[in-house]
Formats: C-alpha cells, sequence, structure tokens
C-alpha cells in the first residue's frame, strides 16, 4: 500500500502530447477514478503509473519515492484490463499464481485460493479462461492483480466488457473487496456512473490535462469548467451561449448552464413547446423547444404530463445558474436569470 | 391467392437441383486430380518389364468407386460413419483382390533393398562404379527439409515479433519489401545464387540449399508469423510484465504459446518446400556430391537402359509418404492458419 504522487507529468509522442501537467496526489488507501471521454490521456496515466510507459516529463512517486525508471515488474503493481487479459494457456490457478513465480513463496498457493475464495471463483480453479464467462474471467484478473499484496491496483475499464446487471455487481465487490484490503486503487473509465459510484475522489482529465478533482458531487454541483459541466450528469446540463438578451447576468458570462432538474413548468416565465420526451422510470426527460434553442428538463413520475405540441413556461432559481467566463472557467458565486422578455 | 404449398414444393426441387448439380461438378473436377495419384500407386505395386500397363488401372478405379458407393449408401440407411467406413473398406479389398490379386506385387521398391537398381548389369552403375543409395537421398532430404525448417520457424518467428510490436524507422518499407521480395520467380535468381554460393565456397553441400531455401522462404513466412503475433492483444503483455515478468520472459509464457499453431503451420509448409525442393539441389552441385529424394527421382527416371516406370512410381510412392503423413498430423493446425494468419 503507497501513497501516490504525480508531479508536473507529461507523456509526449513524436506527434501529439498524450498527458502534459499533471499533477495529483493520491493517499494510502484511497480510491479515486480518473475520468475524461477516449483519448483524453487516462489510460496513457495508468500506462505510467504501471511502469510500462516512460514518462517524457515530471516524477511518479510513490511514497515519497522517485519511480519513473523503476521497470514495471519491480513496481509492484496490479493491473485489470478492459480485455482482463487472462492467460490463455494457463488454469485458473496458474494464473492467479502467476506473479508469485518468482518469489518461490511456500504459500502461494494457500493464498492463491483465499484470493480465489474472496472473489467467489474457488470453485474454478482447474478451468481455462475460455471456459469462464466475462464475469467469472473479471474476478479471476481481480485476484490476479491482488495476489502480489500490490503498493498500487489499477484498474483500466474494469466494467466495460460486462452486462449491466453484472456491473452493478462488480462495482460493489470490487468496492468492498479493496476497502476490505485498504488497497490504493486508481480505476479509469470513461463511464462517469462508475467514477461517481465507486471512488473516494473523481479526477476529471480532458486533452491530457486534469479539469478538476474533487468528490462526485463537488463534480456535479460546482464544476470548475465548461468541460466538466457539459461532461458530469445524465441527461447532460443546458448550456447556452451568451449573451442572450432574454438572460440576465453579468457581462463577463459567455456560457449559461442549467441541470435540466433545475428547470421546472410554472405559471409564467420561459415559453416552451414540448417536442420529446422519455420516460426514464421515476423521471420523465421532455425536450421542449423555447426562445433560447432546444432545451431538457426533468420531472418526477411515471407519465408523462404533457403531450407533444403542448405549451408550457419554464423557470428556475437563480441560484442552480452556472455561469462560465470566455475561457470555459466557473465564474463563482455568480447568479442569473432567465426572463419572460428581454430584461434590457 | 398465393399457393404456400406449391411455393414451397418448387423450392424443394430447386434446392436438390442445385445440390445434384454442385455433387455432379465437384466430382468432375476432381477425377483429374484424384486419378494420377492412383495411378501412380497402381503402378507402383503392378508394373512388371519396366512397362506402365493401363490395364490395372480401370480394375482399381471400379475397386475404389464400388467402396465409395457402398460406404456412401451405408451412411444414407445406417447413418453410423465407422460402420460405413468399414463396409466400404473391406469391400473394396475383397473386391480387390479378386480382381488384381495376382497383379499386386513388390518388385517396383526392389530400390530400398539394393542399390544395384539395373538387376542385370552388375556392377556397372551410372555413377562410375557406384549408385546412388535410396536412404543416403532420403536422409538427405530429412536434414535439408528440417534443419531449414527449424531455421525458418525461428527467425520468422523473433523477426515477426519484433515487427509486430516494436516501431523503429524504415519499419513500413522493410514490411513492403517483404512482399515485393515475393513477388520475384524465385528461378530468375539461380545463376546470381550460383555464383555467391560458388565463392563462398559452399557449392556440392548441403549448406547450400539449406542457406538458400532459408533466405527464399523467410520474407513470406515473416509475413504470415506477423498476422499471428498482430492477434495477440497488448494487454496480456503488459499484464504479464506488470506481474513480474520481463520482456523475455513474457514472450516465452505468454505470448508464445498464442502463436503456437502458427510456428506449426509455417513449419510443415517450410518443411515440404525442403522436401520437395529440386530446382535449387540441382542447380548448386557440379556433379553427385549428394543426392535427395529429388535428385534420386530424376536419376531413376533417366536411367541407361531404359525406364523403368514401375520403379519411378515406386519412388514417387517413397517420395510422397513423408510429406502425406506430415499434413494429415498437422492438418487442423492448418485449417486454423487463416484464423491468425491473414487477419494481419
Amino acid at each position: 500500500m503507497a501513497q501516490i504522487e504525480l508531479k508536473a507529468l507529461q507523456k509526449a509522442w513524436d506527434d501529439a502530447v498524450a498527458v502534459q501537467d499533471m499533477n495529483l496526489t493520491i493517499q494510502d488507501g484511497e480510491f479515486v477514478a480518473i475520468l475524461g471521454p477516449s483519448g483524453c490521456g487516462k489510460s496513457t496515466t495508468l500506462l505510467m503509473l504501471a511502469g510500462l510507459y516512460l514518462p517524457t516529463g515530471g516524477d511518479i512517486l510513490f511514497d515519497g519515492t522517485r519511480v519513473n525508471e523503476v521497470e514495471a515488474r519491480h513496481r509492484n503493481v496490479g493491473i485489470v484490463f478492459q480485455s482482463y487479459a487472462l492467460y490463455p494457456n494457463m488454469s485458473v490457478l496458474q494464473n492467479i499464481l502467476f506473479p508469485t513465480r518468482s518469489q518461490q513463496t511456500p504459500d502461494a498457493e494457500k493464498r492463491a485460493r483465499e484470493m480465489a475464495e474472496m472473489v467467489q471463483i474457488n470453485q474454478l480453479l482447474e478451468r481455462r479462461p475460455s471456459q469462464l464467462s466475462g464475469g467469472q474471467q473479471q474476478r479471476v484478473a481481480l485476484a490476479r492483480a491482488l495476489i502480489k499484496r500490490p503498493n498500487l491496483l489499477l484498474l483500466d475499464e474494469p466494467l466495460s466488457n460486462l452486462d449491466a446487471t453484472l456491473r452493478l455487481t462488480m462495482r460493489a465487490e470490487i468496492r468492498r473487496i479493496t476497502r476490505d484490503l485498504g488497497v490504493t486503487t486508481i480505476l479509469v473509465t470513461h463511464d462517469q456512473l462508475e467514477a461517481t459510484t465507486m471512488a473516494d475522489r473523481v479526477v476529471c482529465m480532458n486533452a491530457g490535462r486534469i479539469e478538476q478533482i474533487g468528490r462526485a458531487e463537488d463534480l456535479y454541483l460546482r464544476p470548475d469548467t465548461l468541460f466538466v459541466a457539459g461532461f458530469i450528469g445524465s441527461p447532460p446540463m443546458n448550456l447556452i451561449s451568451l449573451p442572450h438578451p432574454l438572460i440576465e447576468v453579468p457581462s463577463i458570462a459567455r456560457t449559461f448552464g442549467l441541470r435540466p432538474e433545475a428547470l421546472r413548468p410554472a405559471e409564467t416565465g420561459l415559453p416552451a413547446q414540448v417536442t420529446h420526451f422519455e420516460p426514464m422510470g421515476r423521471e420523465v426527460l421532455t425536450t421542449v423547444q423555447t426562445p433560447l434553442g432546444l432545451l431538457r428538463f426533468l420531472e418526477a413520475g411515471t407519465q408523462p404530463r404533457w403531450q407533444v405540441g403542448d405549451s408550457l413556461h419554464l423557470t428556475h432559481a437563480r441560484d442552480d445558474a452556472i455561469l462560465f467566463d470566455g475561457t470555459g472557467a466557473r465564474i463563482p458565486n455568480a447568479t442569473a436569470l432567465m426572463t419572460e422578455q428581454g430584461y434590457a | 391467392m398465393v399457393d404456400w404449398v406449391k411455393l414451397a414444393q418448387r423450392s424443394r426441387l430447386g434446392r436438390r437441383l442445385r445440390l445434384g448439380a454442385l455433387s455432379v461438378f465437384l466430382v468432375a473436377v476432381s477425377i483429374p486430380i484424384a486419378v494420377p495419384y492412383i495411378w501412380m500407386v497402381m503402378i507402383a505395386f503392378t508394373a512388371r518389364r519396366g512397362m506402365a500397363e493401363t490395364g490395372t488401372l480401370w480394375p482399381a478405379l471400379l475397386v475404389i468407386l464400388v467402396g465409395l458407393g457402398i460406404y456412401g449408401a451405408a451412411m444414407l440407411w445406417l447413418r453410423r460413419e465407422r460402420l460405413a467406413i468399414v463396409m466400404g473398406v473391406l469391400t473394396a479389398f475383397l473386391l480387390g483382390l479378386i480382381l488384381l490379386g495376382q497383379d499386386l506385387h513388390l518388385q517396383n521398391f526392389r530400390f530400398m533393398v539394393n542399390a544395384n537398381i539395373i538387376d542385370d548389369l552388375d556392377g556397372q552403375g551410372t555413377v562410375g562404379e557406384r549408385y546412388p543409395w535410396v536412404w543416403e537421398a532420403f536422409a538427405n532430404s530429412l536434414l535439408l527439409a528440417s534443419t531449414q525448417t527449424v531455421i525458418v520457424v525461428t527467425v520468422s518467428t523473433l523477426a515477426a515479433y519484433y515487427l509486430s510490436r516494436f516501431s523503429f524507422r524504415g519499419r513500413n518499407t522493410f514490411l513492403q519489401s517483404l512482399l515485393v521480395l515475393q513477388a520475384f520467380p524465385a528461378i530468375t535468381l539461380v545463376i546470381p545464387i550460383f555464383l555467391i554460393v560458388f565463392w563462398v565456397g559452399l557449392l556440392n553441400t548441403l549448406y547450400a540449399p539449406i542457406l538458400v531455401l532459408t533466405a527464399l522462404e523467410l520474407p513470406f513466412f515473416i509475413f504470415i508469423m506477423k498476422g499471428f503475433f498482430d492477434a495477440v492483444p497488448w494487454d496480456i503483455e503488459m499484464s504479464a510484465m506488470t506481474d513480474g515478468a520481463s520482456r523475455r520472459e513474457a514472450f516465452w509464457m505468454v505470448v508464445l504459446p498464442q502463436v503456437r499453431v502458427g510456428m506449426i503451420a509455417i513449419g510443415v509448409f517450410a518443411f515440404i518446400k525442403g522436401w520437395e525442393e529440386y530446382v535449387f539441389v540441382n542447380g548448386l552441385r557440379t556433379g553427385e556430391s549428394y543426392w535427395v529424394m529429388s535428385t534420386y527421382l530424376y536419376y531413376v527416371r533417366e536411367d541407361v537402359m531404359g525406364v523403368d516406370y514401375g520403379m519411378v512410381a515406386a519412388v514417387a510412392v517413397l517420395y510422397v509418404l513423408p510429406a502425406l503423413i506430415l499434413y494429415l498430423f498437422c492438418q487442423k493446425y492448418l485449417t486454423q492458419m487463416t484464423l491468425g494468419g491473414v487477419k494481419g
């Protein structure tokens, strides 16, 4: 178990920069998710942490010691890939034992069986990986990554190949196991639900840079940048370019953001016409055409209250608006209101 | 009103007609391919006085057809494959004994026990006082084929791994030139290769054809093997390296077992190429310095006393046998070649 520190970490290829100026400290035993769209540099970061890629700038520190040039096999890092990367020519037990092969510990097999029990695959030890289901392979990969008591556990999109129900189970399983073992864990994912449900802290990345680091609710309620605001949240935030005559804002604001659940129908307010609705279980997502363009709002209820073509008015609380300046940074403590007529 | 019954009848009839036409076509094209082999075997076991008589060919074909007919009929009515095979073989054997019994003999195989293949002229062979001995040719062929198989498999596996996994300057040019090399007919190189071999001092040794064949075969086999390595996911290697393996260990323990099929496949092809080679074994010797099976077959055919077709056929049977056995045993690997091989 270790405390991990990244200082001004950079990875550049011949023709592109994958990661730049990345600063991050992860406490011992903490579970951190790196969240971002594909190509944002999150997997590159992971492979640098594992020791498979050499950073082109900056430092990686394990417990305060610089490990940049330490080879992957000496870093004592466990990794679980999206494809699970089990060794097809070995049985499940051999797979789990593989990382202990050089240490020659007599109790390795006993420990392998403990690990197998912890991830609930002790019935499958003699099978080949090809005879296992996706979820079982996932568990084998996890046991294999954990058998050597790693300093750091890296999870690269571990749930993407599972079906929805299994994903829910494995999310809780992985969280339980890492908490029981107290292992420092970094999860790389493009799925915000995975990141926000599993991690203590979420690191949101875009185009090789960290956009924001914080707890899930910070990222949701107080996004630092326009990118985070648009990326976090499903359905996504309504974003409107400013200045607009129907929105009353401070003059430096360039984008106006409003979560779908912050909008609500009212007697007066912005006129809107329903174009589409999607029942989502306990809520209904309604898309409306307004003078500000298409907006989405969420309402509680299993049945749609409106029909396509209905006219209504929308309003919101002044504090719910989130404003961004021309660089995409959030303007703190700013409020704004959509009005029925132009305010000027 | 659509007449469904009639339409279904028509479709059934059409399907049967198409299937029948296809069978007739396939049988028609396979006859000219299969008959020479049957004839070769029949001549080897029945020809006397050096003459190839067609007299035994037609009864032999009849025997085979009846055997196949019995097998087919048994399959149709009894639907038990092993029983059908036994019945077919048994019928063919009995019928063959009746029709051909007194024609069969092993005289044509006397070259296997006596180097002097011209019985009447004791002591005066075609090579001064010495006759080429078939087992020497057989051993040389075996040596030639297996040595160059070992070299080809080793070199192309290592080269293909490097080409598949590492990027280096000129990699693409290298890959393209591999294919361009394959476009030239090797026979155009006989004279320059002869000169090089002469200067190097390997003329009239077995090293010459071994090295030349290896060099000529490598480009294509490297390309095939690269396809197999491309199909092995990177994740598995990276996983092995974080699990404490060095790059070499990862290659040996995790990657190589997954390209085993490819290695077997190119091994079989390389062996058969070496086994059947005639141009470069004949072109790189200036006398009777070494004999291999192909030159031995040519020698038997060229005998001064007139051609003994029975013996030519008998040598041919011996010549075909190892390649045939190899194919039969490795068939399942060869058919898998398309899985990995052509994907790249």
